[in-house]
């Protein structure tokens, strides 16, 4: 026979407060929401328990945590708490108290945790003028010559963007340079100086804009500024948004490398087919057995020679962006296309990135 | 009187007097129309450009193929009117609890089916009319690029509507917009990180 279920213990304030002062402190949106829902473990009529070993992640690991005592504090509050309990209470859709909310997405904001603070901002109604107050400062640093704040403004508003586009409903725009760095290179580069690496400097600033902002409305702030300022953003933007890139800059000169010794490899092949081949290039070409491959698979830092160009592209752009501005597809055989480096000699924002073989 | 803004009025959008005929309707469309042409033909198009472009020729395409049908016409006006007063009624209530929540429910479902008709499936139809095509040259490329720039459109008039409205699934914030710029400088100098 099935046991009765046991009745739930009376849930105190202080587990009330405890656990949603961690949602707040960590910039959870989405722990946030889970706790108002109706299947809710803070629920007193749902059979879900807070004690639970299954939600020992909703309980603050840390009290200490500066962040989580100031949100505590907070959630302490009587009235706050008291309106929390009505809604705890309350059947259908709950109303969430603002000033958790609001604190949530400063939090989340400081943690980098920009989608979520996107979409709280956003419940609240001020995601659009949060996002302008960002840009306006930013600008305002930008015309004071201090690049570095300039970009972080621009980093935080961007993060704070909305796809109103997403279906079935808008939701925050997730950065999604895998997909974006496939737009970028969708054409086969005809002629050299179509590949998207070989445009002109300032037209080469402006595509790096708009791919890396993701919002042509943003990106197109920045088009009055001087070049030198644009490319300076730019290399700010690619330092403070990828920390790893000096990493990718050593295998780009890798990669820089293997590429020139490919194309001397072609330049022998090509004598051997007008036969004017030395003995030297024999030997050199009986030694040469390298997949062209291994150029995109030094790029991307995978050690794998079977993929297609576009995997390649794809793994490098998810992990270093700004990676996608600086290379081509290039075709090596009538069915093997690679993605290989490829930059302008005059190009600063490559000197300036590190790129540049030595 | 609930605001006009964000319930596009067709009427407007083409400049015509309230008691337009339809041989107004297809007067002006052409000219604005042409205007519009000539002056894409003279700019440089960007992205960003493409897309408000794209939205304007969808606009007047979808003005024209409304308001010139008489049938049609009266039912968007009719739609309109209804959805706006649904609006009023609801800020009405807006302080009563029960009846504010089966207002609300009653708005959104109106204000979604009226911008999803007609900011987006008339605006994608009125795209495949032979009339609106031979004056906008629009073709299947420029509706398959626009159903994303229509739906984006779609979603921000609904949240333009939606922010003038009363709070219910949130309390009322009361913001400090001079905190919340200090916190935007905080931040910004990489101090609240």
């Amino acid at each position: 026979m099935a046991r009765a279920p046991q009745p739930k213990a009376q849930l105190t304030d202080a587990v009330i407060a405890k656990s949603f002062a961690h949602t707040v402190a960590t910039g959870d949106i989405v722990n946030f929401r889970f706790l108002f829902i109706s299947y809710s473990p803070l629920r007193q009529d749902s059979t879900e328990d807070i004690n639970s070993p299954k939600y020992e992640y909703l309980l603050p690991p840390d009290e200490n945590d500066p962040l989580y005592r100031s949100a505590f504090d907070l959630m302490r509050n009587p009235e706050i708490l008291a309106h929390v309990r009505a809604q705890l209470n309350r059947q259908g859709p709950p109303q969430l108290p603002w000033e958790p909310l609001m604190r949530l997405a400063d939090n989340a904001v400081r943690l980098n945790k920009l989608t979520a603070a996107a979409q709280a901002y956003e419940i609240l109604r001020v995601r659009r003028r949060i996002q302008e107050e960002f840009l306006a400062q930013a600008d305002a640093a930008l015309d004071a010559g201090d690049i570095e704040r300039g970009v972080r403004g621009y980093v935080m508003a961007t993060g704070l963007d909305y796809d109103y586009a997403a279906f079935p409903e808008p939701l925050p725009a997730v950065p999604n340079y895998q997909e974006r760095a496939l737009i970028l290179h969708g054409e086969y580069p005809k002629n050299p100086e179509d590949a998207v690496a070989l445009q002109p400097s300032e037209e080469h600033v402006r595509t790096g804009l708009h791919y890396l902002l993701r919002n042509a409305e943003i990106a197109g702030r920045l088009e009055t500024r001087p070049v030198a300022l644009r490319i300076e953003f730019l290399q700010h933007w690619v330092h403070q948004t990828d920390p790893l890139w000096d990493e990718f800059a050593a295998r780009y000169r890798k990669a820089c490398g293997l590429a020139k010794e490919y194309g001397e490899r072609l330049e022998r092949e090509q004598r051997a087919e007008q036969g004017q081949q030395t003995l030297a290039d024999e030997v050199e070409a009986a030694r040469d057995t390298r997949d062209p491959r291994g150029i995109s698979a030094a790029l991307s830092g995978r050690t794998s020679l079977e993929l297609e160009w576009w995997q390649y592209l794809k793994d490098m752009a998810y992990r270093h962006p700004a990676s996608a501005l600086f290379v081509t597809r290039q075709i090596v055989a009538k069915d093997l296309e690679i993605v290989m480096p490829r930059f302008r000699s005059d190009s600063e924002l490559v000197r300036r990135l590190g790129l540049e073989a030595v | 009187m609930a605001s006009d803004s964000g319930y596009v009025d067709y009427v407007a959008v083409l400049g015509l007097e309230p008691d337009f005929k339809p041989a107004d309707v297809r007067r002006v469309y052409r000219k604005k129309i042409k205007d519009l042409l000539i002056e894409i033909s003279q700019v440089q198009v960007t992205e960003e450009r493409r897309n408000r472009f794209l939205l304007a020729i969808a606009q007047l395409n979808a003005a024209f193929y409304i308001l010139r049908d008489k049938d049609r016409c009266e039912k968007y006006l009719a739609d309109r009117a209804q959805v706006m007063q649904i609006e009023e009624d609801w800020r009405a209530q807006a302080d009563k609890t029960e009846a504010s929540d089966q207002f609300r429910r009653q708005f959104d479902q109106a204000l979604r089916d009226f911008l999803s008709v007609y900011m987006e499936e008339l605006m994608l139809e009125a795209g495949r009319d032979p009339e609106c095509v031979e004056n906008s040259n629009w073709d299947a490329a420029h509706e398959r690029h626009a159903s994303s720039v229509l739906r984006r459109y779609r979603q921000q008039l609904f949240h333009e509507i939606h922010e003038r409205l009363p709070f219910y699934d949130i309390t009322q914030p009361v913001v400090d917009w001079d905190e919340r710029s200090r916190f935007v400088a905080a931040i910004i100098a990489g101090e609240g990180q």
